[in-house]
This record gives C-alpha cells, structure tokens and sequence, in this order.
C-alpha cells in the first residue's frame, strides 16, 4: 500500500473525531459539574433511612411549615414582580423620552443593582431597625407614631420590608432590559401612528407595547425564576421571622440541608422548586416564541 | 493536551502536604475572642514543639455547616474542631468523634482533671455526664442576668431574685422613666436560638420541662403555657418590634441606655466598660437568673474541642488540646475575655480582679442546665424557636403557639425513632 494513502485515511480519521475531541472539555465539565451532582441529588431524595423510597416526596404534603414557605414564595414573588415589572416600564418610558438630565437619572437608578444583594440587605436591616434605625428616626422627626412600625419584627410588615427591599434593587434591572428594549424600536411605526392620528395612549398600546413584548418576556422570566428562589436577603434581613411570616423555600430548604442534616429532604424539596419554576419558565418561554414567530 | 497538564499539575500539588516533614494541625474556630485565643495558644505551642497549627475561623451561622460537611464526609481536614454545646449529641451520635479518655490514658491520665467545672465537662460526655468523654470544654459560657444598678437604687428595688420582681421592677422603671426612652427589660425573641435562649431559664423556673421520662415533648404543659404568658407580659415592657431581636440589638439597647434589665452571655461583660461604645460603665450588676417555682437555672453555652474521628494526626491534636486548657493557658485565653471552664481560674485573684463578674458567672455556670440532649435539637429548636417568636409577635396567643410547637415537636421526634 502506498504511504500517502495511509497518511490520507488516517487524517480523514482524525477529521471525523475533532469535532468530538473539541466539545469533549465542556462535555466533561457539564457532566462532572451539573449532570453529576443532579443524578447524585435524585438518589439522595429517594434515601430514607437506611434503605429506598419516596418518602421524603410523601412528607412534604404534610408538613405545614414546607406549605406556608411556598405560600409565601409566590406571595413574595408575585407581589416583588408586579411592583418590579410596574415601577421598571414607567421608569423606562419616562427616561427613553428627551428628558433633561436622563443620562444621570439612567447612571444613578443602576446602584441599587450593583450592590450585593447580602450589602443591600445590611444596609437596609440598618435602615429598619425600629429602635436605631434611620427610617423610623427620620418619621419620629416629622412626627409620625413609630410605636406600631416595628418592620421586620410584625409579620405584616417584615413581609412588605422584604418585597420592599427586592423592589429597590432589581426595578434597575427591570429598567435597564425595558429601556434596551425600547430604543431597539424603530421610528417608522410611530410616525404612521401619528399620521393615523392615534393618541398617546392607544400609540402605547398598540405600537410600544407589542413591539415591546419580548423584551417584557425575558425580564419577566429571568425576574420570576430569581424571585422563586430568593435567598440572600430574607436570610440578611429576617432570617424569615418573625416566627415564620418570611420564610420562603430556598430558607426552609437550607434549613433542612445544613442545620437539620436532611439531605434527602431538602433534595426532595428542591426538585419540587425546580419542577415548579421549570412549568413557569416553559410558559413563559412559549410565549416568547410565539411572540416572536409573529413579529 | 492542556487537561493532562492540569492533572499532572494536581497531583503534583496535591503530594506535596505530605512531602513535608513538619508537623501540622488543622483547626475550625469560632471567629471572634474564642478563634484569637487559639491563635495565640497556637503560636507560643509552635515556639515549643515545632508543630504548626493552621486556624481555619468561621462565624457562628458557618461553623456548624462547615465541620458538619467535613465530618459527614471523612475528609479529616480538621484535625480539632471548636463546637458549640447543642451541636455535641449530634456529632457524637453520628460517631464523627474521637474518644479521649484511650489518649488521655496513653499520657498517663484516668480521665479529664477534677479542677473542670462539673457542668461542663458533663457536657463532653455521651450520654451526657455519664457517657465517654468526646470533647474537653474551652470557654466556659452559661447566662447572666443583667440589672442597672443604678436605676434599681434610685428607684429602691431590691436585687431581682425572683421573676415577679423582675416584673414589677420592669414597669416601675418603665414609668418612672417613661421620658428617657428607657425600657424595663429588653429580650430577643427572633426565632431560633435567640427565643429559646431567653426563654429557657424562664420556662425552667416555671417548672417546665421540654420532655417527659418517655422522651415525649411536653412544652404545652400548664407549667409551659404559664411561662410563655410571663414572657409575652415581659414583652410589654421590651422595646417594640423585640420579636425580631438578636443578640446584637439587645446588646445595644444596653449599652445606649435605653433598657434596664436583660439575660445575656458573658461576651458583653466587656463591652459594657469599653468607653467608645458605652454608655453605661459601672452601671450595671450581674447575677445568676431569677428564681420562680424553682430556682433560677442559666442556660449553659460552652465551646468545646474536639478530635474528629477522620483525623490522622489524633495524638497531636490531643496533646495541643490538653496543651490549651491546662489552667496555665485557658488563663491566658481567659484575660482575652473568654470565660474558663475550670474552677481555680474562677478563683484566680488576678482575673477576679479584672473580671468583677466571676463570682456570679461561677455560680451561674455551676447550676446551669443544659439544653436537651437530643441530635434532633437544632431541628427542635428551630421549630420551638418559630412558634415562641410567632407567640410574641402576636401571631398566635401563647397557649396555641405552645399546642402547634409541641405538635410539630413531635412529628420531629417520632422521625427520628
């Protein structure tokens, strides 16, 4: 056989395998990182006691406090989205229109952004301690009763605190996206809006706001799975108390895993977390896709 | 390629820990007072031995997290670990550690020295005070009552020795002193362990008990509801929004003045004559708890060491740990603020001297209880902790708070069977 053949059919080898070789690595860290880790989670969500079951799926329909923490989730969710989504379009309206000062306006409404979350949260427990704390000082001044306004210490209040606190720093981003959203627009459907003599509010409705809708969907995607799995902040500011009014999952299921030693249990309360966002996030996302199939 | 690289990379790195020749230990501490001492024991034992020590220090809400994990999985990165009271049953049981009583023996010891205060070593001990010896006790911690002396004689009160006149005390100081913005009392009742803490020596005195002989929960008890009334009546006279309180907020209403009486740990003591954050110095008293049906009983919250079973340098670590809190050393560590575990330090006219306190801790400590001895307790505690936090905020009245937490108690315990 001559060499050169041999040399051929050993380099078209080489060539079917490299595209196998270069996606190998990230195969490999995808496997050892995610893949893994999941397949080790559902085995240890199936342990109970010594030997196999479910179990630990069984007990959460009867555990009130794993309930109550879903309850509030989507309380928080719901109510911190609302007001998110809400405050973030107005804002970006306001601040795409020729406003003077927008550039400064638009700089300063991204702080709250890039705080870490766990200093946000320091800084706003501060903020609302009822005894020493700014808030209640300055209303004492203007001579306001802070004697019911304990905050974080009612559990009316400490629920609103920390819906408050979540709006205060991701409006920003909710901002930010809409606005992105917003100047990708194009002229050309305003000026026949305008033309077609439409008023402000029906250009809004029927020109900003489909032309918009996207934008809107991710926000509210990435928004709605973040907010389902808060942490850090009820962690810093209430530590989801008083009693029980904050606690969300994620604390519940923290709990269980590193204080409680339920690994099992907090594996199982985990996947019903993740198969609840996933339903959101598929519905969100079929939206999205028809939204954009249109357009 | 660059994959074999990164491994021959590891391996290379991961050999060389054992290369060395020189001896090391590993060590979870509490940051803070109790971490600082160590690290100072931990230098003077090098200068002798040779044998470096690596302090890893954690916060309180990591530490257990930390060692937890570690011990679960048998690393043996630790070769000592700084533990907090409560979480003993459970590292115990779990048999994550090492028996001390065989090392102790080896160096010619029958077992710890007599001069340990009885109460805490009966907490290295599993089964408790009776068991083998798990872990020998470093800071000697249990509750103090706190009183403004100064108040009590403008208003002459006598020294609060029962929990009726800590009451009446509480809202004679309170109205007299309405204008200041002065408190009668001040408590924490976040949930978790600052609710049971201060709750504890009252549900005690009360003549509580959180479980019968057969193990089941009795915080509903009369004696138990009875208790949590008193405490939610003592809530009357605590700052508002106390329900959410920690430890730190309680520490501040008294150095700011602003409350006259408190259960607190020994840690303030110092902070109370520090003139940069007090406003307080010399103004306040402290004594052992009140009494009520019974009489008054701390809640012990000593920092023990122990050896994890997983470690590979067990007679090292033992000999530092025996090395630590000889009374020679924990003296040291004492002076640093960190109250001792052994009866001669309490006695030690220097320290007395500086720690004007001693006497009362002493007492304190010698007739302290411990929290239950269950490896459920952090589980137990938390949901205890809920339903005592959701009792004084007004989310439930003290008998319903008591019924559910006795309930969910339950469940936790029958788990666990």
């Amino acid at each position: 056989m001559p060499k050169s053949r041999r040399l051929s059919n050993a380099a078209s080898r080489r060539h079917l395998l490299l595209p196998y070789v270069l996606v190998a690595p990230a195969i490999a860290v995808l496997l050892a990182l995610s893949i893994y880790p999941l397949i080790y989670s559902i085995t240890v969500s199936l342990q109970v006691g010594e030997g196999w079951g479910v179990g630990n799926f069984t007990r959460l329909f009867s555990d009130n406090f794993f309930l109550t923490a879903m309850v509030h989730t989507f309380v928080f969710a719901v109510a911190a989205l609302t007001c998110e989504f809400l405050l973030g379009l107005g804002l970006a309206l306001l601040l795409n229109s020729h406003i003077r000062g927008r550039g400064f306006f638009r700089a300063t409404l991204l702080v709250p952004m890039m705080l870490p979350p766990v200093v946000a949260a320091i800084v706003w427990r501060l903020l609302l301690n009822p005894n020493f704390g700014a808030i209640n000082g300055t209303l004492k001044q203007i001579g306001v009763d802070t004697e019911p306004l304990t905050w974080t210490a009612s559990p009316v209040l400490a629920m609103l605190s920390v819906i408050a606190v979540d709006v205060w720093q991701w409006t920003p981003f909710v901002f930010l996206v809409l606005l992105a959203g917003l100047q990708a627009i194009p002229q050309e459907p305003y000026e026949a809006a305008l033309i077609d003599g439409s008023s402000r509010w029906q250009t809004f409705r029927y020109v900003t706001l489909p032309l918009l809708k996207p934008a809107i969907l991710i926000v509210l995607l990435l928004r709605t799975m973040d907010l389902l799995r808060v942490f850090d902040q009820i962690f810093i500011l209430t530590e989801g108390g008083p009693g029980f009014a904050t606690e969300t999952i994620s604390l519940y299921i923290y709990r269980a895993a590193f204080r409680f030693f339920d690994f099992g249990y907090a594996a199982a309360m985990s996947f019903v977390l993740l198969a609840l966002t996933n339903i959101i996030s598929v519905f969100y996302i079929k939206l999205l896709r028809n939204e954009t199939r249109i357009s | 390629m660059l994959l074999l690289l990164l491994m021959v990379v590891m391996t290379s790195c991961s050999k060389d820990p054992q290369q060395s020749s020189r001896k090391e230990l590993t060590v979870a501490a509490m940051a803070g007072p109790e971490a600082d001492a160590l690290k100072r024991a931990a230098l003077d034992y090098e200068r002798q031995t040779g044998v470096h020590l690596n302090i890893s220090e954690f916060p309180y809400a990591n530490l257990f997290e930390k060692e937890l994990i570690d011990l679960n999985a048998r690393t043996g990165a630790y070769d000592l670990i700084m533990l907090d009271d409560p979480w003993f049953p459970t590292f115990a049981t779990k048999q994550f550690l090492t028996e001390l009583t065989p090392l102790l023996q080896k160096r010619g010891q029958n077992g710890p020295d007599a001069d340990f205060i009885e109460t805490s070593i009966a907490l290295c001990r599993h089964p408790y005070q009776t068991g083998s010896l798990y872990a020998l006790p470093y800071v000697g911690n249990s509750q103090l009552f706190f009183y403004r002396k100064d108040l009590f004689e403008k208003h002459s009160l006598k020294p609060p020795a029962t929990w009726d006149d800590v009451l009446a005390a509480a809202k004679t100081i309170q109205e007299k002193e309405s204008g200041s913005g002065m408190y009668g009392y001040v408590m924490r009742a976040a949930q978790g362990n600052a609710a049971v803490a201060d709750f504890m020596p009252i549900f005690w005195a009360f003549s509580g008990e959180m479980f019968d002989a057969a193990g089941k929960p009795t915080v509903n008890s009369p004696e138990g509801i009875a208790a949590l009334e008193f405490m939610v009546q003592m809530g009357k006279y605590s700052p508002p929004g106390y329900a959410s309180f920690n430890a730190e907020e309680v520490g501040a209403h008294l150095l700011q003045g602003t409350a006259a009486m408190s259960i607190n740990w020994p840690v303030w003591i110092s902070k109370f004559d520090d003139p940069s954050k007090s406003k307080v110095i010399g103004k306040i008293e402290f004594a052992t708890l009140p009494s009520g049906r019974k009489p008054g009983q701390a809640e012990i919250g000593n920092w023990l060491i122990a050896i994890p079973r997983a470690s590979r340098n067990t007679d090292t670590a033992m000999d530092f740990l025996v090395w630590a809190t000889t009374a020679e050393q924990m003296k040291r560590s004492a002076l640093g603020g960190n109250p001792p575990t052994r009866k001669s330090l309490f006695r030690d006219p220097e320290l007395v001297a500086k720690f004007p306190a001693y006497p009362a801790q002493m007492r304190s400590l010698e007739t302290s209880r411990p929290r239950p001895r269950t490896p459920q307790w952090n589980e137990i505690e938390n949901v205890f902790g809920i339903f005592l936090s959701k009792a004084n905020s007004g989310a439930l009245s003290p008998a319903d708070a008591m019924n559910q937490a006795n309930a969910e108690i339950e469940k936790i315990v029958q788990r666990g069977q």
